[in-house]
Order: structure tokens, then C-alpha cells, then sequence
């Protein structure tokens, strides 16, 4: 790892080193808590029964073969839910959103919705139960190709139902457009945005190198390797409701569970414990229906999804379909951009339509352009977020465009890249301003990189069937926003204890440490941060969208300088000192360059909490809210070898180049950027939903969904450029989404440099790059 | 199905065992020894998650039935930790930031146990073989790499 551009800053004790994950010893022992290790008495363990259909009309449901299992106490159907709804609705019924589509109530509209749950006294014993359930069903007509779906004489995925939720996109997402929703006539385009700029046609006239093609993308999956989970427990005496579960944000999950319940936050508790992994995935998907579950069986009940489940029945990553157009002069300077973007969002609404379009057009200084974003529904099951949603989809596309018009003008396409890469202050397609960004100094970090310097000497070591290539792209993410609150508190022997409701996934909890423990002037190991729940801990938004640091780490830092000043107040009055005169050194306030007149941290504690104390507990708060997002761009090279005989693709090597405004800790960072890399490899090369043609997964289990191995990736090559963000702490930004955006254009690149030709589908598997290199027959299956 | 009683030999102690005879080790460890340190992240045999050892070798537990086990010596990442004190890998893979969300990690370290058992001085690229039953979505392996790495060659960081 290199760290490069670090602009002159303070010197920092605590921030900026590579400090140990605080929670590590408890992750290598195995005594970490995750939701599937919770087990409570007299608990009943769910198994759904999931849809064979991509569209069909329920027919009957007949449990009583599921209940003649020893073991079985329940079925529950759609009919049941509203048992467990306060004023007695049921949000099962002609559902707007995938959220309240707990269980298919009549219709099924995606091949792996649930249509029952079977309740049992053992996990065998419930999916025994599941097994024998008897679903009769009317198979409809299934609308599985984008293009075909977009068509006005489309049949309906799904009947029309009422507002549509935008949650699931807004999690993520912080932009200021809103799509319109469509017009009155029902189609499956649920949202269409568009921006434009300049005038399309004369960008064109004035273009001397032109580039269109069709790319599309596969869904794909989150990956996480820890199934979605949750344990609901129901006190009927009480009314009490506490959830377990497997969330990337605790508070999104209470209220979601309040809403689809109608349920009173003061009777609920939702308990996020650690988290293995989410990447966008986990968000309330599982805690609503579950905690239906509970309630309706008085007892507490706890569903883990089999890894199939997860496959087909949770909220995949969006396939998408880019036409585009590009037009550029023969020096490089980029001129029109003319695309679209629609996504496959499944039966429901939830894919990144504004967020795509937005990014596609934003990052190049295009003096003309005309974009527009589509959000199409489908019978294929709903799609979610993933790191930096929809993004991987639109850089495929812009990426190879710019890449291939540079190679037909002669120029260097990071050259190219950099001439156009948008500044500080320069326009969004939206029109809105970019704040201080760094995509010029992580371009160039990338131009001057071995790996891309090299490229001629990598390509000259091809043989005849062994073709090598070196391909760029960049990526990045505008970064989320979202108010956050942190406490902090000190001990009677001197050490400060923190809590706050944001899930750790990264090593965020590290991070905030460092951050007070900087502010405090203390050691590391004397500052301590947990994770409360809903109901021990002040607000926190997702942990999503790269913006935990951003927003919770300046709640911290406020924190700390709140704790600290009232520190400082104490102290003044028993100092007989001005409080603007003390500083915090070794545990101690003391006053400025007279370090004999001090009081140790431990006394102060004393002094507020003790029996008749004199003065109020010392308790920091720090409330933010970030109004200025910290966008993050990378720029990624790989190097591959590819197989002309079989079409099988090594990549051999690979650097990943990102902007992270300031690292906190530089070894969480290229944690991040290193896992985010891989992440885009594999979409790049390997992931992806591979539906039959009547829309059923055929790749339900991890054997057939390839997710990168170790033997599969070669070394990261990180590099982190550090061009300080407005108003994140520190100057830091968000990392966590700009690295999945990069790579998958970025090997496509590659491929074409080795192959000399272009694979239209993402991932490009050993078949597509047959195909593209006409060793091979027949076209790509729409949509698949 | 009927329970049955057995024993199993699990990180140098015995237990009692009263489960169905199809009950996996990873369920049987799991849920009736509640020792939850081994994951389930496929139940069939594709992540290494569920990590054990048998008798010294790797096994997926996922693929195993727990009375399979009996008469066997298994070991669990709880059970890698001598009085207190971390095995050199599980020391590494926190020196070497080679966790994030640290589901896989317990299979993880089984597996890169295994790996120096039998290989004491590997290659990266070996390395990187060793553990390709493990996946991990967080880290992009190369810091594990890093950390198995580092206790193989004595490097300590
Ligand atoms: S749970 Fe056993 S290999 Fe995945
Ligand atoms: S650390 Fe999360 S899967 Fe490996």
C-alpha cells in the first residue's frame, strides 16, 4: 500500500495509524455473537415455502399435510398476518412495495416469493413441514426481458397497486432529483428520470470519433457470507416485542417493523448484533415477517434463510441494459454523451434508476448530453442495494465507450480520462455542484502506476493463445448523508466509554475509538465503543451508503470536544484557572505550560458521580447532521491473461486507486478497498443470476453462483489518495462503495486490450468471450 | 426421528450428546454444545464457514454427520486458543487487519491452521490454494494472505 498526495495537516497521535480492530479478539475465538447464535426457550424455528413460479394465481393452500408432521404447530398464509397487525390490516394485500409483501397473497409475482411459512418445534421438523405443504397454483404469464417489458403492449408483472416506496433506493442514495413516477396508463416502468445539457445533436456534429454499443449486466447478489437471520421474541403479558437480527441498521429495522406492524416503538427493541457482511443487502428483509411470526405464534420464533433462500428470495443486485453513444474530438476532448439506463428491478420497485443515470453523465465534463434512467419491473425477484447501487452497470458502459474511442483516436485512454474527469466546483448533470473532489489526482495516480506505464511490455508477452492485456476505469460514489448521534461517558478511572446505534461491519468502532481517543489526548486502549440497541442508544442511520465515519465519526469527534470542554469547566473552578487556558495531556487537564497545576481524569470522574458530588456527570453529546456530501472516486487497473482457446480469463494483476479524503485508519481502508476490488471482479467475471426461460434461478447455491475464491484474485495493490472532503472528519470521505464501481469495467477493458474484441454482457464468462471472439455460435439470451 | 446418545470429543473434552442421528457436527456443535464459533453460510459444502477439524484434517461440518464424529478428535476455533493465549495465526489475522465482518474468519484460521500443519513454509500462491474453500466476501483475501504469510515465514508484524 502507498499513500500519495497527503497534503500537509496536523500531526495526528491516534488517527491516521493502522490501530487494531478493537472487536478482533473476539472474531478469531469465535465468541462474537452473530444472529443465528441466538437461541431462547420454546422457540419455534420457521422454514418459508417458496414459489416455483415466476407469475402465477395461488390457488389453495392445504396445510394439513405440512401439520401431520410430528413436530409441525403451524402454517401461516398471507390470510394470517393480520393477526398479528395491531389495528388489524394486512399489508400482505395488493402490497406497493416489497416490504409489504410478507408472504404472496393470491398472486405470486417472482419465482422464490414465499407463499407460507411453516412453523415447527425443530428446524427439521418445519422444513419437513415445508416439504409436504400442498400449493396449487395458475401459472400467468411471466414478463422476464427488460426490452420486452419496457414495450407498451407489455403484459403487467404485476397488477398496478397504490404510491410506490422509495426506501429501499433512498438507504443508500442521498441525491437531490426525484423521478417521476409514471403516468396513468399502467406500465412496468415504475420510475423514468432523465437529465440533459447542451444540445445532443450538435455534440455530435462536432464529434470526430463516435463509439455506440449495447452493454447489458447480470443481477447479481450480495455475497454476504452470513444468511439473512432474524430471532423474534413476543411477550403476550407484556407486549413487549425484541428482534434480533441480521440488519445494517437497527433503527431502519424498528421502524419498518413499527410500520408493517403498526407496532409502538416504546413496546419494541431491535438488537443489531455483529454483522456478517451486508453490502446493501441488509435491511429489513427478514425482522418484519418474522416478527409477524412471533406475534401470531405467542412464542418466539427465529428463521435463518438457507443460503437458496437468500439466492431466491432475497434482494439480489440489479441486471441492467445501457445503450449508449459517445462522441469525442480527436484530441480527446469528450463532446456528447447520449444513453440510457434501465434497470431490471424485479416485481418490485427498488432499483437505482436516478442514481444510474446521474452517475453515468456526472463524472466527465460532457458539454453535451441527454441521458435518461429507467426503473422496469419484471417477474424476476425485486432487487435491492448492493455497494454503490447501480453503479458497476453504468461504468461498464462508459468506461469501454471512452476506452474504445481513445484506442480508435490513438490517444491514451487515462489521458483521455483525465482532460475530461470533472474538478471541484464543476457541474453534475443534475446541475448541482461537485464539492472538493479528487478524481484528477487519482487519475493521475493511476497514469503513473507500473502496471499501466507497463502495459505495452504485458501486451507484447502474449502468445498465440495466451493474449495479455492491461485495462483502466474508473468509478466512485457521491456518498451518503444521514444525521447521526454519539455519547460518550467518563469512567472513574479515567477511560471514556462510548455507545452509539451504528453497526460495526468495517471496523468503524476502531475508527470512532481513535477519533476520541485523538480528541481526549489519550491512548487507544483507554477508550472504549459499543454498539447500543434501539433502545439503549441515541439515533444512527444505516451503516450504508459510505457514510458511517462520515457522519457517526463527526458525531464523535463533537463528542469529544463536548466531554472535554466540560471537563475543562470542572476544572477551571478547581484550578481557580480560565477554562480557555487548560489542555488534556496524559490523562490530565492542566493548564497551559504550567503542567504542575492539573487534575486527573479520574478525579474529575469522582468529583461528578460520587456520593454528594459536587458537580453534574460529565456526559459528551454530539448530534450532527452533514449537509455537504464527500464524493469518492477510484480509478482501477487490471492485468489479464485470457485463454483464446477456452475463453477462461487469469487476472494477474491488479491495482485499485482511491480517493478516501483521509484515512482514520489506513488499514481498515484498504480493507475496504481490497474487499470492494474483489468484489468487482467478480461481477466483472464471474456473478450472476442465470434464470431459465421460464424465469426460474438455475444458480440457487453457492457451487454455481462463483464468488471469487482466494485462489481466484491475485494481490490488491492499494493506493490511497487523500484530497480532504469539505465536511467529513478529518476530511475523510466515504470508502466503502467507490471500490465495487470500477472493476468490472475495468477488466472488460483488459479483455479487449488481450482479445481485440468487446464482451457485450457482463460477466464476462469463457462463453461470452468465445462468442465475442467468434469462436463460438448463437447470441446472448435476453435478459440472462 | 428418534434422539440418540452419544459422545463426542470436542476440543480435548468430552460431551453427552442426546440429538437425532441425521443432525449434522455443525448443527450437533452448534445447537446442542452451543459452541457457535463454526458458521453456516451454505449447509452444503461451498463456503468453508462451518471449518472444523477431524482427527487433525480439515472438514466442511456442514457434510458431516455428527455421529460420524464419534471416537474422533474435533476441534473448533474455540478450542485453537491455549490457556488465554491466542494461536499465532488468530494473533496475525488481528495485527494484519485480515477481518472485517468476521463470519468466514473462524473457518478462515481453521483452514490456514491445516494449511502450515502440512505445509509449514508455503508459497502465496499455496497459500491462496489452501484456502480456496474459504470464502470471504469482506477482505479480498490479500491481508489474509498477508497473515498467513506472516506466521509461516516467522514474521511477526
Ligand atoms: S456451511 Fe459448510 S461449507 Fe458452507
Ligand atoms: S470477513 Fe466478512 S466474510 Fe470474511
Amino acid at each position: 500500500m502507498t499513500t500519495a498526495d497527503r497534503p500537509e495537516r496536523p500531526q495526528y497521535r491516534v488517527i491516521g495509524t493502522r490501530a487494531k480492530r478493537t472487536e478482533g479478539p473476539g472474531k478469531v475465538t469465535g465468541t462474537t455473537v452473530y444472529t443465528a447464535d441466538v437461541q431462547l426457550p420454546r422457540m419455534l424455528h420457521a422454514k418459508m415455502v417458496l414459489s416455483p413460479h415466476a407469475h402465477a394465481r395461488i390457488v389453495r393452500i392445504e396445510g394439513a399435510s405440512a401439520l401431520a408432521v410430528p413436530g409441525v404447530s403451524r402454517v401461516v398464509t398471507a390470510a394470517d398476518l393480520s393477526e398479528a397487525i395491531r389495528d388489524g390490516s394486512n399489508p400482505a394485500v395488493n402490497p406497493s412495495n416489497r416490504g409489504d409483501a410478507l408472504i404472496a397473497h393470491t398472486e405470486v409475482v417472482f419465482a422464490g416469493q414465499p407463499v407460507a411459512v411453516v412453523l415447527g418445534e425443530s428446524l427439521a421438523a418445519a422444513e419437513e413441514g415445508a416439504a409436504a405443504l400442498l400449493v396449487e397454483y395458475e401459472p400467468l404469464p411471466a414478463v422476464l426481458d427488460i426490452e420486452a417489458a419496457m414495450r407498451a403492449d407489455s403484459p403487467l408483472a404485476r397488477r398496478p397497486a397504490g404510491a410506490v416506496d422509495r426506501s429501499e433506493e433512498s438507504a443508500h442514495v442521498t441525491i437531490d432529483v426525484h423521478a417521476e413516477e409514471s403516468g396513468s396508463a399502467p406500465t412496468n416502468i415504475s420510475s423514468h428520470v432523465s437529465f440533459s445539457r447542451g444540445d445532443i445533436a450538435t455534440g455530435f456534429a462536432e464529434s470526430e470519433v463516435v463509439y455506440e454499443h449495447t452493454w447489458r449486466s447480470a443481477t447479481l447478489h450480495q455475497g454476504y457470507i452470513e444468511p439473512q437471520a432474524t430471532v423474534a421474541d413476543f411477550q403476550p403479558a407484556t407486549g413487549e416485542l425484541v428482534v434480533w437480527t441480521t440488519t445494517q441498521g437497527q433503527f431502519h429495522e424498528r421502524d419498518t417493523i413499527m410500520k408493517t406492524l403498526k407496532w409502538p416503538e416504546t413496546k419494541l427493541r431491535v438488537i443489531g448484533p455483529e454483522l456478517g457482511g451486508g453490502f446493501g443487502g441488509k435491511m429489513a428483509q427478514s425482522s418484519p415477517l418474522v416478527s409477524a411470526l412471533a406475534v401470531i405464534a405467542k412464542r418466539p420464533v427465529k428463521l435463518v434463510y438457507s443460503r437458496k433462500d437468500d439466492l431466491l428470495a432475497g434482494r439480489p443486485a440489479t441486471g441492467a441494459l445501457v445503450k449508449i453513444k459517445t462522441g469525442m474530438k480527436r484530441d480527446g476532448t469528450l463532446m456528447a454523451l447520449e444513453a440510457s439506463v434501465a434497470y431490471d428491478s424485479g416485481a418490485y420497485p427498488g432499483a437505482p434508476a436516478a442514481t444510474g443515470a446521474l452517475l453515468m453523465s456526472s463524472f466527465y465534463r460532457w458539454p453535451h448530453l441527454k441521458v435518461d434512467g429507467y426503473e422496469v419491473l419484471t417477474n424476476h425477484v425485486s432487487a435491492g442495494a448492493i455497494r454503490a447501487p447501480g453503479v458497476h452497470n453504468v461504468m461498464q458502459a462508459v468506461e469501454q465507450n471512452i476506452d474504445e474511442m481513445a484506442r480508435q483516436a490513438g490517444l491514451d485512454a487515462a489521458e483521455v480520462r483525465l482532460r475530461n474527469a470533472v474538478r471541484t466546483g464543476d457541474p453534475m448533470s443534475s446541475g448541482k455542484e461537485f464539492p472538493a473532489i479528487g478524481l484528477v489526482e487519482t487519475v493521475e495516480r493511476a497514469q503513473s502506476h507500473p502496471l499501466w506505464q507497463h502495459r505495452d511490455e504485458v501486451r507484447a508477452a502474449s502468445t498465440s493463445t495466451k493474449k495479455r492485456g492491461v485495462g483502466l476505469a474508473i468509478g466512485g460514489w457521491l456518498g451518503g448523508l444521514q444525521p447521526a448521534a454519539a455519547e460518550l461517558f467518563l469512567n472513574s478511572d479515567g477511560t471514556v466509554n462510548g455507545v452509539t446505534g451504528a453497526l460495526d461491519i468495517s471496523g468503524t468502532n476502531t475508527s470512532f475509538a481513535q477519533i476520541v481517543a485523538e480528541e481526549m489526548n489519550l491512548p487507544l486502549e483507554k477508550v472504549s465503543i459499543t454498539t447500543g440497541d434501539t433502545r439503549t442508544a441515541p439515533f444512527a442511520g444505516m451503516s450504508a451508503g459510505s457514510k458511517t465515519l462520515f457522519t457517526m465519526g463527526k458525531a464523535l469527534r463533537d463528542a469529544a470536544i463536548d466531554l472535554r470542554q466540560q471537563m475543562y469547566e470542572v476544572a477551571a473552578e478547581r484550578l481557580e484557572a480560565n477554562p480557555d487556558d487548560l489542555e488534556v495531556d496524559g490523562g490530565e487537564v492542566r493548564v497551559k505550560g504550567v503542567p504542575t497545576k492539573n487534575i486527573s481524569y479520574e478525579r474529575l470522574a469522582a468529583i461528578t458521580t460520587g456520593f454528594g458530588a459536587l458537580y453534574k456527570p460529565l456526559v459528551g453529546r454530539g448530534t450532527v447532521t452533514a449537509r455537504v456530501q464527500a464524493p469518492g472516486f477510484t480509478a482501477q487497473i487490471a492485468e489479464v491473461e485470457v485463454d483464446t482457446e477456452t475463453g477462461f480469463v487469469e487476472v494477474k494483476n491488479y491495482a485499485s486507486v482511491q480517493d478516501v479524503g483521509f484515512a482514520i485508519n489506513p488499514m481498515s481502508v484498504e480493507g475496504q478497498l481490497e474487499g470492494g476490488s474483489v468484489q468487482g471482479m467478480g461481477i466483472g467475471l464471474w456473478e450472476e443470476y442465470i434464470y431459465d426461460d421460464s424465469g426460474r434461478l438455475r444458480n440457487a447455491g453457492l457451487l454455481d453462483y462463483r464468488m471469487p475464491t482466494a485462489a481466484d484474485v491475485p494481490d490488491i495493490d492499494s493506493t490511497l489518495v487523500e484530497v480532504p472532503s469539505e465536511d467529513g472528519p478529518y476530511g475523510a470521505r466515504g470508502v466503502g462503495e467507490p471500490s465495487i464501481t470500477a472493476g468490472g469495467a475495468a477488466l472488460a477493458n483488459a479483455i479487449a486490450d488481450a482479445i481485440g474484441a468487446r464482451v457485450p454482457m457482463m460477466p464476462a464468462t469463457p462463453e461470452r468471450i468465445l462468442r465475442a471472439m467468434g469462436k463460438l455460435g448463437g447470441s446472448e439470451a435476453a435478459g440472462g | 426421528m428418534a434422539k440418540i446418545a452419544y459422545t463426542l470429543h470436542v476440543n480435548g473434552e468430552d460431551h453427552e450428546v442426546y440429538a437425532e442421528p441425521n443432525l449434522t457436527l455443525l448443527e450437533v456443535v452448534r445447537d446442542e454444545l452451543r459452541l457457535t464459533g463454526a458458521k453456516e453460510g451454505c449447509g452444503t459444502g461451498d463456503c468453508g464457514a462451518c471449518t472444523m477439524h477431524l482427527d487433525g484434517e480439515n472438514v466442511t461440518s456442514c457434510l458431516v454427520l455428527g455421529v460420524e464424529a464419534q471416537g474422533r478428535d474435533v476441534l473448533t476455533i474455540e478450542g485453537l486458543a491455549q490457556d488465554g493465549k491466542l494461536h499465532p495465526l488468530q494473533q496475525a489475522f488481528i495485527d494484519h487487519g485480515a477481518l472485517q465482518c468476521g463470519f468466514c474468519i473462524p473457518g478462515m484460521i481453521l483452514s490456514g491452521v491445516a494449511l502450515l500443519e502440512r505445509n509449514p513454509h508455503p508459497t502465496r500462491e499455496e497459500i491462496r490454494q489452501g484456502i480456496a474453500g474459504n470464502l470471504c466476501r469482506c477482505t479480498g483475501y490479500t491481508k489474509i494472505v498477508d497473515a498467513i504469510e506472516a506466521v509461516a515465514t516467522g514474521v511477526a508484524h
